[in-house]
């Protein structure tokens, strides 16, 4: 009896299931013939969603066979969801990635070699016209990914703050950073130097620490006749801690950084805004957040703000050369297409529109670039930026190395341990960081 | 007999393909994975087997010792007698004659329940914003009554980030306690405190002899349900510090995540996950041993 019951059951729902795909099989034709268009899937990660929704609009209109769909990603996301998904082979066609992702990407599989679609079809002025193609490229010489925009951080101040605490020109040192944010604090009661203290694994502290060594000639990771190794010893990393430590420790930077690990954490931007903070550092892209807050609670007046370059930042390559890059997911079905998207997205309008926070990585559109008096600093911190070379071509992982340092940095400066303790053991841990990605 | 044998059988079955396909099959992938140094950059191509390697270095790395003191201190066992303290005052409280009169009971209720219908995400955004330096509503309230002079960054403090933490867990989970706690309450047959009260005793006499051992079935399986929710959480702690200030509140939770998704190393994390559930496992055998084998029992 009850046999009779499951058999009746089993029987209902195979024969529901065999009807559906027999139905099913049936319709596809005729879908197929429908979606006719190639539908392609844009991951874009930054704020202007709107704005490159209308770019894609038009970039549809003029190629009314394709079809884009635009995702978004937080960056901080981004990186280990999209190799997520390249692993079960469920990838946007082009996606939105920082410029040190692409080697990694590529030699994982994660994103088709460019080469083929290169040489079919050059894209702007060809390949020499780009910068960064270096991190583009694998180590099996092939390249993973087209270079889209470029930038670097600068050094950010309120003028106001600056006049009222009485300092003439801009620091241009390190020690002299240091005394004019002892200036401002002593003199206005305002934070000096605002920087994000925070130790979260993606924290800005690991472009500090790093600004810093390299502006000492040294480096993280050095490369010598194709061998990597770690370029700073203990007395450098902790000089490095104690010089930020002492921010905290004096007072003109207050210890409440120790909780804002983001470059364009609302409390820097707010602050720089609201004129509680005098000296910032941050890309171009949060500067102008932080001008378009001003100007939001002051309409009318001139934003009091100016840029300029990171201590020792002409002198030597003191910044890091950074931007994003578009790359083509290696099991994408419609490579042709997703090229032909990488190249409109590439186009001179598009800098110019929908995309007006970044600037091109093409060194013919760069020199166009109006960067206005604000962002001078930029500019000219800019043509001093390196890439991140060795960093990216070693066997140290760039994220394990980046979390590491934020964590010994964090734990000195919040005083989990001693700034000896913490120097030691960030250079143990990056020691052990191999090859083995 | 054979027959209703068969009937479960064959009832239980679609249940059992589903627990073993969404619950067995991850856990042994989970622990083969942990024998491997698997990446995610190699997730296509798969990792090499390199024994017990992993754990090996998970157990003499000199930060397991923290990670340990931090789940099992600071995140679980502080948390859970802070919760189960908690919900029994707030039970005891809602349950007083006088809340009844003034009929505020089914009030208390409702605002008991507003931390607990308040997804973890939400309440430490919240959170976030109250314990904020220097411009929280917290610092501001406690400066303008002039009690500290200078802001509290009490989430990057290392004397006040535990507590923060512990106070964010504890917020959003002591309802359910406070509730269940108030359910049992209210169940405490009314004769026996007459009874008592004839014989004199005293209302604290009455809370240890009367009270508190009606509520202690109550107070272990939410004191053991409440161990195995904290000890494996990972919201709260990485939303609120992001493990930080440096590592000084990095849990087992949050290992795993800056392992798995920050160094790539998914072998690395599915032996610290494997880890874990080993010594929830130990915690679920005292859980059966005390609450389940009893409850099959009755059932039965």
């Amino acid at each position: 009896m009850i046999w009779k019951h499951v058999t009746a059951c089993l029987g209902i729902s195979l024969g529901s299931a065999m009807a559906a795909l027999m139905a099913g099989a049936a319709v596809m034709p005729g879908i197929a013939q429908a979606a006719d268009p190639v539908t392609l899937t844009f991951r874009f990660n930054d704020p202007e969603q709107k704005e490159m929704r209308a770019a894609l609009d038009a970039f549809e209109k003029a190629n009314p066979g394709i079809k884009i769909n635009l995702e978004r990603m937080a960056w901080k996301d981004a990186r280990d969801q999209f190799l997520r998904e390249a692993a079960v082979g469920e990838t946007p066609d082009v996606v939105h990635i920082a410029f040190v992702w692409a080697k990694e990407m590529g030699e994982a599989g994660a994103l088709a070699p460019l080469d083929a679609l290169i040489k079919a079809s050059p894209p702007g002025k060809g390949l020499g016209d780009f910068i960064a193609m270096d991190l583009a490229t694998g180590k099996d010489g092939k390249i993973y990914a087209l270079p889209w925009t470029t930038d670097t951080w600068a050094m950010v101040y309120r003028t106001d703050l600056l006049d009222q605490a009485g300092v003439k020109g801009l620091p241009a040192t390190w020690d002299e950073l240091r005394q004019v944010s002892r200036d401002v604090h002593a003199k206005t009661g305002k934070t000096g130097f605002g920087f994000p203290a925070g130790s979260a694994s993606s924290g800005s502290l690991w472009f500090l620490a790093n600004y810093n060594w390299w502006s000492n000639g040294k480096a993280l990771v050095v490369e010598k006749d194709n061998k990597f190794s770690v370029g700073v010893d203990k007395a450098d990393v902790a000089g490095t801690m104690n010089y930020f430590k002492s921010y905290l420790d004096d007072g003109d930077t207050p210890k409440s950084m120790l909780g804002v690990s983001d470059w364009a954490d609302p409390v820097i931007i707010r602050g720089l805004a609201d004129g509680s903070i005098a000296i910032g550092i941050m890309p171009p892209a949060s500067f102008r957040e932080a001008i378009n807050a001003y100007t939001a609670a002051n309409p009318g007046k001139a934003a009091p703000f100016t840029s300029g370059p990171v201590p020792k930042g002409t002198t030597v390559g003191t910044s890091h050369l950074g931007g994003r890059m578009l790359g083509i997911s290696a099991t994408s079905k419609h490579p042709q297409e997703a090229w032909k998207l990488v190249q409109f997205l590439n186009d001179a309008s598009i800098f110019t529109g929908a995309y007006k926070s970044q600037f091109p990585a093409q060194r013919s559109l760069l020199q166009s670039v109006d960067f206005g008096p604000e962002l001078k600093g930029f500019a000219e911190q800019l043509t001093h930026a390196r890439t991140w070379g060795p960093y990216a071509d070693g066997p140290y992982a760039m994220g394990s190395m980046w979390n590491l340092t934020g964590r010994a940095f964090g734990a000195a400066l919040s005083g989990q341990t001693s700034v000896d303790a913490a120097a030691g053991d960030l250079l143990t841990q990056v020691g052990k960081l191999n090859a083995g990605r | 007999m054979r027959g209703d044998r068969l009937f479960i059988t064959v009832m239980l079955g679609p249940a059992l393909i589903i627990l073993a396909l969404f619950y067995l099959w991850p856990m042994v992938e989970n622990l083969r994975v942990s024998f491997t140094d698997l990446t995610l950059l190699r997730l296509r191509v798969g990792g090499q087997w390199i024994g017990l390697a992993n754990y090996e270095e998970f157990l003499t790395s000199p930060e397991t010792g923290r990670l340990m003191m931090n789940t099992f201190i600071w995140l679980t066992a502080i948390s859970v007698a802070v919760r189960l303290l908690l919900g029994l005052a707030i039970a005891l409280i809602v349950n007083t004659p006088l809340v009844r009169h003034l009929k505020l009971a089914t009030i208390a209720r409702i605002a008991i329940l507003v931390p607990w219908a308040t997804p973890p995400v939400v309440a430490i955004i919240i959170w976030r914003w109250l314990l904020e330096a220097p411009d929280g509503a917290l610092n501001t309230v406690l400066v303008t009554l002039g009690i500290i002079d200078t802001p509290i960054a009490f989430l990057s403090d290392l004397r006040t980030v535990w507590p923060s933490v512990i106070a964010i867990v504890v917020w959003n989970t002591v309802p359910l306690i406070a509730l269940s706690l108030l359910a049992s309450l209210q169940a405490v047959p009314a004769d026996l405190y007459e009874a008592a009260e004839l014989d004199g005793a005293s209302r604290s006499a009455k809370f240890w002899h009367i009270t508190l051992p009606f509520l202690k079935p109550t107070m272990v399986v939410l004191g053991l349900t409440s161990v195995f929710w904290t000890f494996n959480n990972f919201v709260y702690v990485w939303l609120a510090t992001g493990a930080g200030p440096g590592t000084f509140t990095n849990v087992l939770a949050t290992e795993i995540y800056i392992r798995s998704f920050v160094d790539f190393r998914l072998g690395y994390g599915a032996a610290i996950g494997i880890v874990m559930a080993l010594i929830m496992a130990v915690f679920g055998y005292f859980y059966f041993r005390m609450i389940g084998r009893r409850q099959i029992e009755e059932v039965l």
